[in-house]
């Protein structure tokens, strides 16, 4: 594991085989070695906010992207969404949804959340991988721009 | 009678000088001229011989001539002393003189008196005549007192009995009150027609009275039959009729109730005040006829207990105080069914309720099932598909070529479970998300998708021709996958075909618009026709063409959703049409599009 201060994508995904199987996506596009995994919402939050687990470093991290799946045990995908769009700490990491679901209601909500973009997790590999490691990027790259902007403007 | 008979005697005797008169006067004309003769000629021989003439008639007794002078001239008879003659002649004319009677007449000529007659006669023939005219005269007494007694008789028959049979026959109908009656006819004069125009009277009245009758019995009749208790009372409320529907109401013979206090008698205490007031403001009144309208309140019975009813007061109005009637209904029976039917409906509701929330509980578990499926079902596939996927790009070169084959198998299985999987999940939740219907251009759509699938099939020799087709009333969503399932369908099933043609056309029919795609395919056996909308079902195996079988039940519940409906035509090898019907702007609300509240849509959204 690297370490987490140069994370650059946070993984939350609690399916052993589809994190893998995500990581793979993105080794592929070179991403895997700044992409920290944690397995459950709680987790996610902590990373997030600088408590529990990650408490001793004293402040949470601010990754340039969260890849978040939707069903996770303990506090559900939503939720963290929730927190982290409901905080100013947090509220300009961009999020991406992950899931195997296409419910309707579940993509409103993100949304309606402030979801970034909204990923259905394909059964095809290669269609999986080239959508995580677009979405991934494109959002790692845009997230970058704008923290210069706004190093540029500081 | 005396003084009539005196009156008819004087003119008797009246009549008897004048006869005397008339006879001298008929004698003297005979001899006038010889009279006026003997005297102007002053002969008095001649008028002895004239008056000697007399002598035939025994009664007279004496005639003489006077000259002008009035001295006597001539006399008759013969022998009679002078003095038996009156010295001068009197005036002219008849007196009764004793028991006889004079008469003087003058002797004109040419107006100068030339000497007067005398003549006295006795009245013997006169008192025979007079006797004679007594007896006749006591005779026509007699006859008129008997005639006047037979014709008092008459008239009595004839006049005052029939007068008298008319008053019977009035006296006994007024006492028997009996029209039929009638008064015996008796004649054909004025009696008669009085007493026919009498009958004709009564006629009328027997009439008038039978209608009168009648009436009376048909509206007594309807007092009695009436279902309502109807209850009429004098303006004080005390009753006048008590109907029998009254008296199995209130438990009272119609003998107790009249006269009785009506508000008394029928309501219960909280009634009474109220309603008395009513009926005293009313008694004044002539506002109206009605009192109101049919009140519900209670009535109560002869044994004191209570029971519902409907009661509608009336005002009566005729000469001097008003009358007031009741129509009282008993709705016992109503207020139970009413109790009833409330209680039903309450059970109704709360069994609506029960099974609304048991629906509930049931689309939430699907919704829950269908999620799962949708996430859970197709994790697994996903590793599956996923690390056979990188088992090829990884350790494909370590593999032989069936093991690279065998792996393809998994991996294209894979693909085709999760193409089953989004076709099911999108089954099921086009039962259960909300459709924005508005106004589609059809032949737009229809193309679009068209153009879309022709591009992606890869099959330059595919046909597609698009009619002008009626513009439809639905949701774009759903009925564009309804254009995408068919059309590929027929893409699919006549891609071996050279060239493959796909016509799609549309035409409008009185409640609905018709749309169909024709294809030149493989086309199917209409034995099977019944099988081609169910889930699941498919009329081609699957190495022969792909699908899940679940294209054609998504588009009949899409099709159904929208009040429409779908059928197929086709012979196997000659193709296949495919129609669906949409109800149009004509079509009866129970096939128009079935519209989602807001509030659904958000629960389902």
């Amino acid at each position: 594991m690297h370490d987490p201060q140069d994370t650059e994508i946070l993984l939350v995904e609690d399916n052993a085989d589809d994190a893998e199987l995500t990581l793979r996506a993105l080794k592929k596009h070179n991403l895997a070695n700044k992409v920290h995994h944690v397995k459950d919402g709680a987790e996610a939050l902590e990373f997030l906010f600088g408590t529990g687990t990650y408490a001793s470093r004293g402040g949470g991290f601010v990754p340039k992207v969260v890849l978040l799946d939707l069903k996770l045990p303990k506090v559900d995908g939503m939720e963290v969404l929730r927190r982290i769009k409901g905080d100013e700490r947090t509220r300009d990491i961009p999020v991406v949804i992950l899931t195997s679901s296409r419910e309707d209601r579940d993509i409103i909500e993100g949304y309606k959340l402030g979801v970034n973009s909204y990923v259905q997790k394909p059964v095809q590999f290669d269609r999986f991988v080239e959508a995580v490691a677009q979405l991934g990027l494109y959002w790692m790259v845009l997230n970058q721009a704008r923290r210069h902007e706004e190093h540029a403007t500081t | 009678m005396t003084q009539e008979f005196a009156r008819t005697l004087a003119e008797i005797s009246a009549d008897c000088g004048r006869q005397v008169g008339v006879l001298v006067a008929r004698s003297g004309r005979v001899e006038y001229v010889m009279v006026g003769d003997a005297l102007v000629f002053e002969n008095p021989n001649d008028a002895k011989e004239l008056l000697s003439s007399f002598r035939n008639d025994p009664h007279l007794l004496a005639a003489c001539v006077y000259d002008r002078n009035g001295h006597l001239f001539a006399a008759y008879p013969d022998d009679a002393a002078a003095d038996s003659f009156p010295k001068l002649p009197a005036a002219s004319g008849v007196r009764f003189v004793g028991p006889n009677v004079t008469f003087f007449q003058p002797v004109l000529d040419k107006g100068r008196l030339l000497g007067t007659v005398y003549l006295k006669s006795d009245l013997r023939e006169m008192s025979q005549q007079l006797r004679l005219f007594a007896l006749v005269a006591g005779f026509v007494v007699l006859g008129s007192i008997g005639v006047a007694l037979a014709l008092s008789l008459v008239l009595q028959r004839r006049i005052a009995q029939p007068i008298l049979s008319l008053a019977d026959t009035a006296r006994m109908i007024a006492e028997k009150r009996d029209y039929s009656l009638r008064a015996a006819s008796m004649s054909d004069d004025e009696l008669g027609l009085l007493t026919d125009s009498f009958n004709e009277m009564l006629n009328e009245i027997e009439r008038r009275d039978s209608l009168l009758r009648e009436s009376e019995a048909g509206l007594r009749a309807i007092l009695e039959s009436a279902l309502d208790a109807i209850i009429t009372m004098d303006h004080q409320g005390r009753i006048i009729e008590f109907n029998p529907a009254a008296e199995k109401a209130f438990g009272y013979a119609r003998s107790q109730a009249v006269g009785a206090d009506a508000v008394e008698l029928t309501l219960p205490h909280a009634f009474r005040q109220k309603h008395r007031q009513e009926m005293s403001a009313r008694a004044t009144t002539e506002r109206t006829v009605q009192f109101g309208r049919r009140d519900e309140m209670a009535a109560m019975r002869s044994d004191g207990s209570e029971f519902p009813v409907e009661l509608a007061a009336t005002r009566i109005p005729r000469d001097g105080p008003p009358r007031f009637a009741w129509f009282v209904r008993d709705i016992t029976e109503r207020k139970r069914a009413e109790r009833e039917i409330r209680q039903l409906n309450e059970e109704l509701e709360l069994r609506v309720v029960e099974r609304t929330s048991q629906l509930e509980a049931a689309n939430k578990e699907l919704e829950g099932f269908s999620y799962s499926v949708s996430h859970d079902l197709r994790a697994p596939l996903r590793a599956i598909g996923g690390f056979s996927q990188i088992l090829i790009d990884e350790r494909g070169a370590t593999l032989d070529d069936e093991g690279r084959r065998i792996l393809k198998v998994i991996r294209d299985n894979t693909v085709r479970m999760g193409n089953l999987i989004d076709d099911l999940l999108a089954f099921s939740r086009m039962g259960r998300t909300a459709m924005r219907v508005k106004r589609l251009d059809m032949t737009h759509l229809a193309r679009t998708v068209a153009g879309e699938l022709t591009a992606a099939s890869n099959l330059p020799n595919v046909d597609v021709t698009v009619g002008d087709l009626p513009a439809a009333h639905g949701d774009l969503s759903t009925l564009r996958q309804v254009w995408v399932n068919l059309i590929s369908n027929a893409v699919k099933y006549s891609g071996t075909r050279n060239p493959a043609t796909i016509e799609i056309s549309g035409r409008t029919e009185a409640e609905e618009h018709i749309y169909s795609v024709k294809d030149n395919g493989v086309g199917f056996d209409m034995r099977y026709a019944g099988k081609l909308f169910g889930v699941f079902q498919r009329l081609h195996a699957a190495s022969e063409f792909e699908g899940t079988g679940v294209g054609l039940a998504l588009v009949q519940r899409i099709v159904h959703r929208h009040g429409g409906r779908i059928w197929a035509e086709a012979k196997p090898d000659e193709g296949a049409t495919f129609h669906f019907a949409l109800p149009n702007e004509n079509a009866h609300p129970p096939g128009a599009v079935r519209t989602t509240s807001p509030k659904e849509e958000m629960t389902h959204a």
